[in-house]
């Protein structure tokens, strides 16, 4: 169990909840092989609601669930439909009907996962809503970070990139922050949020110094859409001047990184350095499942029995 | 009607009025007002009105009732049945009906739709066609159908050209302009302020100097044109108060309202997503409520209006970022004035008095009306007193977006009474 009966954003987590995540995780982790299967949630009907496109996280907890055994199904809200104008309130209503216990949101909308978890007697858990969070990303990213270096408290991390934009970076800067970690943000001006001195975090102006004071970096995945609407002037410049190269790990050799995915190589990061080993991208992919077996069954124990 | 108000304390600063008296309203004339005895016959309606106070009829110069084009969300019916619910006597509604209030025939229609009514209607006709910002309304024939004043409410005349010609032109019969000051090239995509929390919550932001780049504009403006008429509809910012006092220092006949809403409550509400706390201008913090506060103890805020805006629980009951902006306030405008200021010792009961009855009338040039024998009887009858929770179900309004479900207030309207009409409030 944990603190909360639900996931909608970072702050429901507490220290002693994402201890909990991680040593579940572990156990999933070391216990797993190719045709086990977990009775967590066994009996229990798990709904992934993605009324936003997304490739891996849909098959991340597609895959946490059925690893769980529970029943799950899918949809998309291209093939919903929400598309034909049905309210997001009547989608609710009409999956609830038809008996589920835990839902997966993602949503475009931020603050979507509050308003339907005010709508009903399931269990929410938030997979990314608008700019708002994305809070199982920062699970499975400190979880990383704490296979890596198996302590926390004292890391220092600095996320680079579009933070203004960015559900990822909310939740990291605040789960991060919950862990006792050090947290930096790198981010051209017109990308931060203007209240950012209010966030805890320390800014780092320039991408060199920000990745000589870390132990690790987060790169974030810049979207092609801010230089269109103005608040970026050419891709070229945010490359030179934010991203992540060769020359990087060259003075830094240790360096980590981390980064949600997919990845806008040649943008915020080179490709020539995708490969370093250093450089976690799949392990977090791996982790993911992990983590989110983790939560499904820390929240799911409620239904199942 | 014959109703007699026994030891009710009568309320005007306008008269310099305070006493406690018998009142006795017959047809809808205050037949007689006594410190002695008023011998009734059968027929009277007779109230112990200790607890209670009669103010001339409160005035909310700023709602949306919604017709013509949108009667799903309110219709006249309702939302004149809404004022009086809230004690109000008199309203001016807003032009952003479909069609815009911008021609004489919408006028006529409205005035058809309201006449025989306890609540006065008035009505605010839009400055430019269609409220497109570009061409400039019939002001003199709109004014010559009753209009009492102009704005495009709901957006702000942004091209300051054509503000420009509207002071100009509105010069020639001293016409009051309004402005819903926002610009909405700063504001594009809001749906809450811009803070720290909308930050935290992912929400795109309405930033403060949005409102106070229009207003000081439009001060500029209206001082350049040889100090023009000008109010500033729901004022939320510090920095647009400290712009409207400053102005008003130098002598501009500038004037501005705030809602109940900007004064009671804080943008951190909105972390609860709740789409009833989803207005234009938003929530401000509560810095900015400290500085209505202050606006309206020294006067730079004349007057509160509530923005009563409806919108129907199937527009509302969506996310957050989806959800149109506004809220009703009528039911509640008179109890929120009353908890948040009153009984905070912000305002006394005459300045309450003041801000919703008799200012609003006096920016409008119309007569405010006088508690004296002989004359029709326009008043709002409330105990200032009295403790309550709100409930949204049995608000008079054909929307219940008020975020003040199961708020405690203290303060209540008991009785509205206006055009020989008595209601009895239902709250």
């Amino acid at each position: 169990m944990l603190s909360k009966p639900y996931l909608l954003s970072s702050d429901d987590l507490t220290k002693e909840d994402i201890y909990k995540v991680f040593e579940k995780a572990s156990f999933f982790q070391e216990n797993y092989a190719p045709g086990v299967k977990f009775n967590d949630l066994k009996g229990v009907t798990v709904c992934l609601a993605f009324f936003e496109n997304s490739t891996r996280t849909k098959l991340s907890f597609e895959l946490a669930a059925k690893r769980l055994s529970a029943d799950s199904f899918s949809f998309q809200s291209s093939s919903s439909s929400l598309s034909k104008g049905e309210s997001l309130i009547d989608t609710l209503r009409t999956i609830e009907a038809m008996g589920v216990q835990i839902y997966v949101v993602r949503h475009n909308c931020s603050g979507s996962p509050n308003f339907l978890q005010q709508n009903t007697d399931g269990i929410v858990i938030n997979a990314g809503d608008g700019k708002h969070e994305h809070p199982t990303q920062a699970l499975l990213d400190s979880y990383t970070l704490y296979k890596k270096f198996g302590k926390l408290e004292g890391l220092k991390v600095a996320i680079v990139g579009d933070i203004l934009h960015s559900r990822v970076a909310r939740s990291n800067v605040n789960v991060l922050n919950t862990l006792g970690v050090e947290v930096a943000v790198c981010s051209p001006g017109t990308l931060v949020p203007r209240h950012i001195d209010n966030w805890k975090v320390k800014m780092i102006p320039n991408v060199d110094d920000a990745v000589e004071w870390s132990d690790a970096v987060m790169v974030l995945r810049l979207q092609r859409e801010r230089m269109e609407s103005g608040l970026l002037p050419t891709m070229r410049e945010f490359s030179n001047y934010y991203g992540i190269n060769k020359t990087h790990f060259e003075k830094k050799p240790d360096l980590v990184l981390l980064h949600p995915g997919p990845v806008n190589y040649g943008i915020e990061l080179d490709y020539d350095v995708s490969n370093y080993p250093n450089v976690l991208i799949e392990t977090q992919v791996t982790h993911g499942v992990f983590t989110r077996m983790a939560l499904l069954s820390l929240l799911g124990s409620r239904f199942s029995k | 009607m014959k109703i007699l108000f026994k030891n009710i304390r009568l309320l005007n600063p306008e008269q310099n009025l305070d006493k406690i008296a018998n009142l006795l309203i017959i047809d809808g004339i205050i037949s007689k007002i006594s410190e002695t005895d008023i011998q009734v016959d059968n027929e009277t309606e007779v109230v112990n009105a200790e607890n209670l106070i009669a103010s001339p009829g409160l005035f909310d110069m700023h709602v949306h009732f919604r017709e013509p084009g949108y009667e799903y969300k309110e219709t006249i019916e309702s939302g004149c049945k809404s004022a009086a619910n809230g004690g109000f006597t008199g309203v001016v509604v807003m032009p952003n009906t479909n069609p815009t209030i911008d021609k004489p025939e919408v006028v006529e229609y409205i005035k058809q739709k309201a006449k025989d009514n306890l609540v006065e209607l008035l009505q605010a006709a839009a400055i430019t066609q269609n409220r497109e910002g570009k061409q400039l309304s019939p002001m003199y024939e709109l004014a010559d159908h009753g209009v009492v004043y102009f704005t495009d409410d709901g957006t702000s005349v942004t091209d300051s050209n054509v503000m420009r010609r509207a002071f100009e032109y509105a010069s020639a019969k001293d016409f009051m302009l309004a402005q819903h000051a926002e610009d909405h090239k700063l504001t594009e995509n809001f749906s809450a302020n811009e803070s720290e929390l909308t930050g935290k919550l992912g929400l795109k932001g309405y930033p403060n100097v949005a409102e106070e780049i229009i207003v000081a504009r439009d001060i500029m403006l209206a001082e350049f044109l040889g100090n023009r008429r000008y109010h500033v509809s729901h004022i939320s910012t510090r920095g647009a108060v400290r712009i409207v006092r400053a102005a008003k220092a130098r002598g501009t006949r500038v004037t501005c309202e705030v809602t109940p809403h900007h004064f009671s409550l804080p943008d951190d509400l909105v972390a609860s997503y709740n789409s009833d706390l989803k207005m234009n201008p938003p929530l401000r913090t509560n810095d900015d409520i400290d500085a209505m506060i202050d606006a309206l103890k020294d006067g730079t805020i004349d007057c509160i209006a509530t923005d009563h805006a409806p919108h129907s629980l199937h527009e509302k009951n969506v996310e957050f970022e989806k959800a149109p902006c506004g809220i009703v306030g009528l039911e509640t405008s008179l109890a929120v004035s009353l908890t948040y200021l009153y009984h905070q010792n912000h305002l006394t009961l005459n300045q309450i008095i003041e801000k919703m009855a008799i200012n609003p009338r006096k920016l409008l040039r119309i007569e405010v009306p006088s508690i004296s024998e002989g004359n029709s009887a326009n008043l709002t009858i409330f105990n200032p007193n009295e403790e309550w929770s709100v409930n949204k179900e049995k608000l008079m309004t054909k929307s219940k977006n008020t975020p003040y479900n199961k708020y405690q207030l203290k303060g209540k309207p008991y009785f509205t009474i206006n055009n020989n009409k008595i209601h009895k409030c239902v709250l």
